[in-house]
């Protein structure tokens, strides 16, 4: 019985973790506007954890840059199990306008598993919650996969 | 027979009623409406009431992890202990007349086991090897320093009020006195130590003006930057269950003498008022204000709650 409160809380409160990865800025300010009243993402449980220690879900913005790779690897190896990696707007999908930079070392695939990808640049905040409720119910299945 | 019949009974008292299941239920339940109100204060929806619970059962199914420079055993004992001194606290609070544990000092007891969550606190945070937690502990001391002062002149005076010259530090006595005598909030020789009470218990808790220890967006909640899973788990559910403790601790004081002449009547009347106190000092100070430094912290506690606590000592001690 705990087995399936514990799936179903995991979909039901999903803590962010916010990882620039040389983004221009403006996902994460369209993040941040998610967690505004006008968008309330508070009302579905999201929450932003100050350390990966604490996260659910990795939320990665930008294109990585040589000085982050090794950062947002490192980030993602503290964050405790089950956990979800979604990736927003179009950099971490392709690099977008950065692409063939001398500093970029390509799309987020490359170093890590991405479960939810929200393209856009920059993704309405709609977008990014419809994402993030998405990455949410992947953690519950996540979830209920451990225990078998 | 009687052995396991009184066995059975303390065992009920410590694990279900008023131990355990009910202060966690309790607790994550004010948590729940504090978080509530300060959503719908601030114009938004808000998660629903029982969004504390879902929070505590996915950090119960999440991996724990233990950092290299932790010293383990200190680290995963921490949050245990600060938990079963808060389910003992709730063992010593009456709940309107009926208490399981009744002493003659009970006013001691609880000041000495309300500082256990928060020294558990340090010692976790000191144990968890992190430079962000070693900020966070030396603030918490600060805190516990700030509002100890005020809370020690609170409780003295009203052990004064209820006993006269001999002191009473009994919580069932003075919940009998107030029986008598009304309760003791609308004396108003006890209205500034009532403030100033009321002004401790969002720092005990650790909310938003005063959670200077956890500033989450200052130094990533402090002591607890290191903690994940069950353990993270159990440090929530603490700070909801001090919401719990501390709440009923100023209802007992001030509010004490309602008795409906049923437990669990009394029970809810008891959850309720708590209630209305947390959306009081809790929810809407967090609203309103923005998180105070240390020193602020510090000044404003050893200045203007400790004078409000004082002129009550003061007026009480004349006999008023």
């Amino acid at each position: 019985m705990f087995k399936k409160v514990i799936a179903k809380s995991m979909a039901k409160s999903p803590w962010i973790y916010h990882v620039n990865t040389g983004s221009c800025n403006g996902c994460d300010i369209e993040l941040v506007a998610v967690l505004t009243p006008r968008y309330d993402a508070e009302r579905f449980g999201f929450k932003l954890a100050g350390t990966p220690r604490h996260a659910d879900i990795v939320v990665v913005s930008g294109p990585i840059t040589s000085q982050s790779k090794e950062r947002l690897i490192r980030t993602l190896e503290q964050v405790p199990e089950p956990k979800c990696v979604v990736s927003i707007g179009s950099c971490p999908r392709s690099c977008n306008v950065f692409k063939g930079s001398y500093s970029v070392e390509g799309p987020l695939e490359n170093f890590t598993h991405v479960d939810v990808s929200i393209a856009g640049c920059t993704p309405k905040p709609e977008a990014i919650i419809e994402g993030l409720y998405k990455a949410a119910e992947i953690l519950a299945e996540k979830r209920e996969a451990m225990n078998k | 027979m009687e052995i396991i019949t009184t066995i059975f009974t303390n065992a009920f008292y410590v694990l279900v009623f008023p131990g355990l299941l009910f202060v966690a239920i309790v607790g994550l339940l004010l948590a729940g409406i504090d978080r509530k109100v300060l959503a719908r204060m601030q114009k938004r929806v808000g998660p629903p009431l029982i969004q504390p619970f879902y929070d505590f059962f996915k950090l119960m199914g999440k991996e724990t992890i233990i950092p290299h420079a932790a010293n383990r055993r200190v680290f995963l004992a921490a949050p245990v202990v600060g938990f079963v001194s808060l389910v003992v606290m709730m063992l010593f609070i009456p709940i309107f007349g009926f208490s399981p544990l009744s002493t003659n000092a009970d006013l001691i007891i609880l000041l000495y086991l309300l500082t256990i969550p928060a020294v558990a606190l340090i010692v976790g945070g000191s144990a968890s090897g992190s430079p962000y937690a070693g900020i966070g502990i030396s603030r918490e001391m600060v805190t516990m320093m700030a509002y100890e002062l005020p809370l020690v002149i609170v409780l003295l005076t009203v052990a004064r009020k209820v006993g006269g010259s001999t002191l009473c530090f009994s919580l069932s006595e003075i919940s009998l006195f107030q029986q008598a005598e009304g309760s003791l909030i609308t004396n108003w020789s006890l209205i500034p130590a009532a403030i100033a009470m009321l002004l401790v218990i969002p720092a005990e808790v650790g909310t938003q003006p005063f959670d200077v220890a956890e500033a989450e967006t200052e130094i990533c909640e402090g002591p607890l930057v290191e903690y994940s899973g069950a353990p993270l788990a159990i440090f929530k559910l603490n700070t909801a269950i001090k919401m719990f403790i501390m709440t009923a601790l100023f209802t007992v004081l001030f509010f004490g003498g309602i008795d409906t002449g049923f437990i669990a009547l009394n029970a809810l009347v008891l959850v309720a008022i708590c209630a209305v106190l947390t959306v009081i000092c809790m929810t809407l100070i967090h609203a309103i204000c923005a998180r105070l430094k240390i020193e602020h912290l510090f000044k404003f506690y050893w200045t203007v709650v400790t004078v409000l606590a004082a002129i009550s000592l003061i007026l009480v001690w004349l006999g008023l």
